[in-house]
């Protein structure tokens, strides 16, 4: 599975609530996360890619492709 | 000007009730818990108050609080460490337990000292709490507090629970926690399935079960009884200012915990002991329970189904469930006070809930039908909440 698809299939499955999620998606105004939400999609993608985050990187991120980008720069990707 | 930036800081936000032209909050009551109760004079009919059994007003609770007061007068002054302990409060901690089946139990002031106060006393930096991501306030900020890891799961969803215990390794204690039914809509979580998760991964479950004492339950006992979990190892907390008609906070569990916490719990010791009146009026409603929970029960459903009811026809968003909560879903928080102001102005009192109570979105008017009420208050409550529904 693509890096996209799995930062947005580990969001899907993490989020009460059931929206569309895209790349263009923004965190707070289009799939309304709150305090919980982000510790839920933390804690998710540390088990998903085996990494260690905390509460305040989520404040880094409007929208979901700016953690695609994250993870990918982490990875060393294009 | 002297603190002025501070005190414009923390000025109130008041565009909601300017968009709506209303404010459902901080109703001023000129009465008790009647079968009406009074506001600015006029008469409404209560579908707000957790009076789920309507013992709020009876009279013999009003007697024992009274009595209590006669005895020992309004107060004892004194947190329960020196000198706030009576002999009522000890016979009542022991007959709290007993009726739950647990092995001790202590009081604090309110439930939510009692979950706030348990979390900072026995929880740690090196454990995990992994929490039901619609548990209660209290909980949360209790939790929060203490600055150890914490892990939401999806509300009532036992899969992906165990999903987070699977992958939960390296903490000195994993602790799982949950209310027994969520106030703000009435569903009950699964808690012998949450009980028998937490046995096999080790981990120690505690439920609050505010909205389960004296409702949940063949007799009334809650949600143990209710979903039939014998020896539950784990801790239970409840409010006393529900089903049970009075206040104050009850944790309830293992000896050991118990006594811990009524030397270590900041909640306790350093708080003012409940008021003999109130420790006497929950004694009265244990009573009443012990011998009358099954005809207050039986009103109790009836009563919710024929709000129900009356919510389907109006054509609201409303969902059936076991808990005699009755609630509509509203959505934004405009929309959600708007239809507790049309109740409102037709005589009702609801209770609406908007973020951050519950999702952001996801506001909720929750209806709950005590058996203080008669019959015809609540038929005629089901009348108008049908003409409001359709209009």
């Amino acid at each position: 599975m693509k890096l996209e698809e799995r930062i947005i299939q580990t969001l899907a499955n993490n989020l009460q609530k059931k929206v569309e999620i895209k790349p263009e998606s923004r965190l707070v105004e289009d799939l309304l996360l709150d305090s919980f939400d982000g510790l839920m999609i933390i804690s998710a993608l540390e088990d998903e890619f085996s990494v260690t985050l905390n509460i305040q990187d989520l404040s880094e991120f409007t929208t979901v492709g700016d953690i695609i980008e994250k993870f990918r720069q982490s990875r060393g990707e294009e | 000007m002297y603190l002025e930036r501070f005190y414009r800081r923390i000025s109130l936000d008041e565009s909601l009730v300017e968009t709506v032209g209303f404010n459902p909050y901080y109703p001023e009551l000129q009465s008790g818990l009647e079968d009406r109760i009074l506001i600015n004079g006029r008469a409404y009919i209560n579908l707000a108050a957790n009076n789920y059994l309507g013992l709020a007003a009876d009279p013999r609770v009003k007697q024992a609080a009274a009595q209590a007061v006669q005895k020992y007068g309004a107060s004892l002054c004194s947190t329960p460490i020196t000198t706030g302990y009576t002999d009522l409060c000890q016979a009542l901690e022991r007959k709290l337990a007993g009726f739950l089946g647990l092995e001790d139990a202590i009081l604090l002031p309110s439930c939510y000292q009692a979950n706030n106060g348990l979390f900072r006393t026995i929880v740690g930096k090196e454990d995990l709490v992994i929490i039901d991501r619609f548990a209660h306030s209290s909980l949360v900020q209790g939790i929060m507090a203490v600055g150890c890891k914490v892990r939401p799961f999806l509300h009532n969803n036992m899969e992906h629970l165990e999903e987070i215990l699977k992958r939960s390794g390296d903490y000195r204690q994993i602790f799982v926690v949950t209310e027994s039914v969520f106030s703000t809509d009435g569903s009950i979580a699964p808690c012998k399935e949450l009980a028998d998760l937490c046995r096999k991964y080790d981990a120690l479950p505690v439920i609050d079960d505010s909205h389960g004492i004296g409702v949940l339950g063949r007799s009334g006992k809650g949600i143990l009884e209710e979903e039939e979990i014998s020896g539950y190892q784990g801790i239970y907390t409840a409010s006393l200012g529900k089903a049970f008609a009075n206040a104050g906070g009850l944790i309830s569990g293992h000896r050991n915990l118990i006594r811990y916490l009524r030397y270590y719990c900041s909640h306790l010791v350093y708080s003012t002991a409940l008021p003999p009146s109130v420790l006497a009026g929950i004694g009265a409603v244990l009573d009443i329970i012990e011998a009358e929970f099954v005809p207050l029960k039986t009103k109790l459903d009836a009563y919710r189904k024929i709000i129900f009811n009356s919510l389907v026809e109006g054509g609201f968003d409303a969902r059936p469930g076991k808990a005699p909560i009755n609630s509509i879903r509203a959505g934004s928080k405009e929309k959600t006070w708007r239809i507790a102001q049309r109740l409102f102005e037709k005589g009702i009192i609801a209770t609406p809930f908007i973020e951050p109570a519950v999702a952001v979105g996801e506001g909720k008017v929750r209806l709950i039908a005590g058996a203080n009420l008669r019959e015809d208050t609540v038929r005629e409550a089901a009348l108008i909440l049908r003409k409001v529904g359709s209009r």
